[in-house]
């Protein structure tokens, strides 16, 4: 057992968990704004060029002034990563506490959207905590005393879809799916273009739709997957999905997807399911790595995405 | 930075002042950029749903004041009871609320509806003409820092606990809110409609050799370059 002095303390966690959501909330992270002024310097349409300079003016209004970058400020949701040695306070119940604790507070202080509704009587408790909410997701990572928290506000109520592919359908199946996504979503802008993409493919239902999330999410731009398959796959789609020219806010422009990240997972021998999820332009996380003793360490790549965690080398 | 941008873009620019006046609106051609200052209030779901559902009036006052809605819930907040802060601001998707738009507009007087990448052309044609309204689009979207910081101050919030924050009707102050797309125009166009007709020519190449996935699902749409709504 770890010593009292080892203990990651509530406190901390808290601290992290709160200025986490709050950064994401404010400032898109560095690899994002890059891509975006990367996409607004290289458009060859004057209008979507306008709108990619809106953007870009918007993201920095919103760190000057400490307003959330988007009046949707989604769901605001969490990704845990802990060390295997590390220990919080209060144990698991605690730590989850603080991050409900941290979303109720984020939400009054910058002025967060109330967005969680009951989904049926629609009621809203007006902090953004509620049933299964936020979502926390966990994974570990071994040979560490540290825990990550990353915070992310995913919006859009378009962009995500499933389908449930064969072997026959090949590769050419995973395309057209990514252009049905495209033209559904990408169309008047709902997913609210240029996207970041990410493709689940394999695994379970469940689990290619929650790795296609993750992917989109916790990712940076550039990034490319370890298995040489995949990254050929991730090149070939984010090229695909620039040739709908749908553009910013799909009126027409040259960057339509600023990078796709897929991962996969084994997968039944008879199926391919498939899921592809869009992360909008609001494009909004932050993660925090929180040691023993009570420091905090904000960075905007996630490195959710470990060896240990995709189980590479794992047999 | 905005008029000389718009320039570039080879847009029209127009700042209008609320109440808007009908010859004001059918000014306004698809494609057009608008910034507005005046008042402003928000309805969605719950204030349509309130209002022509439930047969409420409009709160006493507010057709007078002005005519122009936002199809947006604020990320704002009660900062003490009664008076409210917004930080940020975002329309939502408008086709959803195609449906309303004619009562709606009868009702409320409303001459420009603020959305998110507005409805299709037949409901501009069949509906927004009849009424001499113009539907704006939000542009980006979600340009909620610049869309917030031109909510000078939140006159009142009405139906808060009636429908929940996020769905009230919320009256804004605002000054040169925009840039705002005029999506469809008085004379029945639609931007994107536009667009979408490029776009089209383009998504058939791609689709070319790439066949249907060996199992369909039941109730969808299977022709890419159709609208889904
Ligand atoms: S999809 Fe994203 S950028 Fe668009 S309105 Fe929603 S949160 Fe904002």
């Amino acid at each position: 057992m770890p010593t009292a002095l080892d203990l990651i303390a509530q406190e901390a966690i808290y601290r992290a968990a709160y200025e986490a959501n709050r950064r994401a909330a404010v400032a898109v992270p560095l690899d994002g704004l890059r891509a975006y002024e990367r996409a607004r310097d290289g458009e060859s349409r004057p209008l979507a060029r306008y709108v990619l300079a809106q953007m870009v003016d918007n993201f920095k209004l919103a760190v000057a002034e400490g307003r959330p970058m988007c009046g949707d400020t989604g769901l605001p949701r969490y990704y845990v990563k802990i060390g295997n040695e590390a220990a919080p306070e209060g144990g698991f119940v605690a730590l989850e506490r603080a991050l409900r604790q941290a979303v109720a507070e984020v939400t009054h202080d910058i002025q967060l959207r109330a967005n969680r509704v009951h989904p049926l009587t629609r009621r809203n408790p007006g902090n953004n905590v509620g049933v299964f909410a936020p979502s926390v997701d966990y994974s570990f990572e071994p040979d560490a005393d540290w825990l990550e928290i990353t915070a992310v506000h995913k919006g859009g109520l378009f962009g995500t879809d499933y389908r449930m592919l064969f072997p026959g359908d090949g590769i050419d199946g995973i395309k057209r799916f990514l252009l049905d996504n495209m033209a559904a979503f990408a169309r008047r802008g709902l997913s609210c273009p240029p996207v970041t993409v990410g493709v689940g493919i394999g695994g379970a239902k469940d689990q290619c739709v929650r790795l296609s999330k993750e992917a989109a999410c916790l990712r940076v731009q550039g990034d490319r997957h370890p298995d040489p398959t995949v990254a050929a796959l991730e090149d070939e789609l984010t090229e695909l999905g620039n040739k709908t020219g749908f553009g910013a806010m799909g009126l027409g422009g040259d960057t339509t997807v600023l990078d796709v990240h897929a991962e996969i997972a084994y997968t039944h021998t008879g199926g391919t399911p498939v899921a592809i999820s869009q992360f909008c332009h609001a494009y909004r996380r932050c993660t925090a790595r929180l040691y023993p003793d009570g420091h905090a360490e904000y960075r905007g790549d996630p490195q959710w995405f470990t060896p240990y965690y995709r189980r590479e080398g794992i047999s | 930075m905005t008029e000389r941008a718009t320039r570039a873009a080879d847009l029209r620019e127009w700042h209008i002042t609320t109440p808007v006046t009908p010859d004001a609106v059918a000014k306004l051609r698809a494609g057009d950029i608008v910034y507005l200052t005046g008042v402003v209030f928000t309805a969605r779901d719950g204030v349509y749903e309130h209002t022509l559902k439930q047969g409420h009036e409009p709160p006493p006052g507010l057709c007078e004041l002005t005519n122009v809605t936002m199809q947006s819930s604020p990320a704002g907040v009660e900062v003490s009871p009664g008076v409210y802060e917004v930080a940020s601001l975002q329309a939502t998707a408008g086709f959803r609320y195609a449906q309303y738009m004619d009562a709606f507009l009868e009702k409320f007087g409303v001459k420009l509806v603020i959305g998110k990448a507005g409805m299709a052309r037949e409901v501009y044609q069949s509906v927004f003409q009849k009424h001499g309204a113009a539907c704006l689009s939000t542009m980006g979207y979600g340009l909620g820092a610049i869309y917030g910081k031109a909510v000078e101050r939140v006159r009142q919030v009405y139906w808060a606990k009636e429908l929940g924050i996020s769905e009230a009707l919320w009256v804004l102050e605002v000054k040169e809110l925009g840039p705002l797309l005029v999506e469809g125009d008085t004379l029945g166009n639609s931007f994107f409609e536009g667009a979408n007709q490029e776009i089209n020519r383009n998504l058939e190449k791609l689709y070319q050799g790439l066949k249907q996935p060996i199992f369909r699902r039941l109730g969808e749409e299977q022709e890419p370059g159709r609208e889904l709504f």
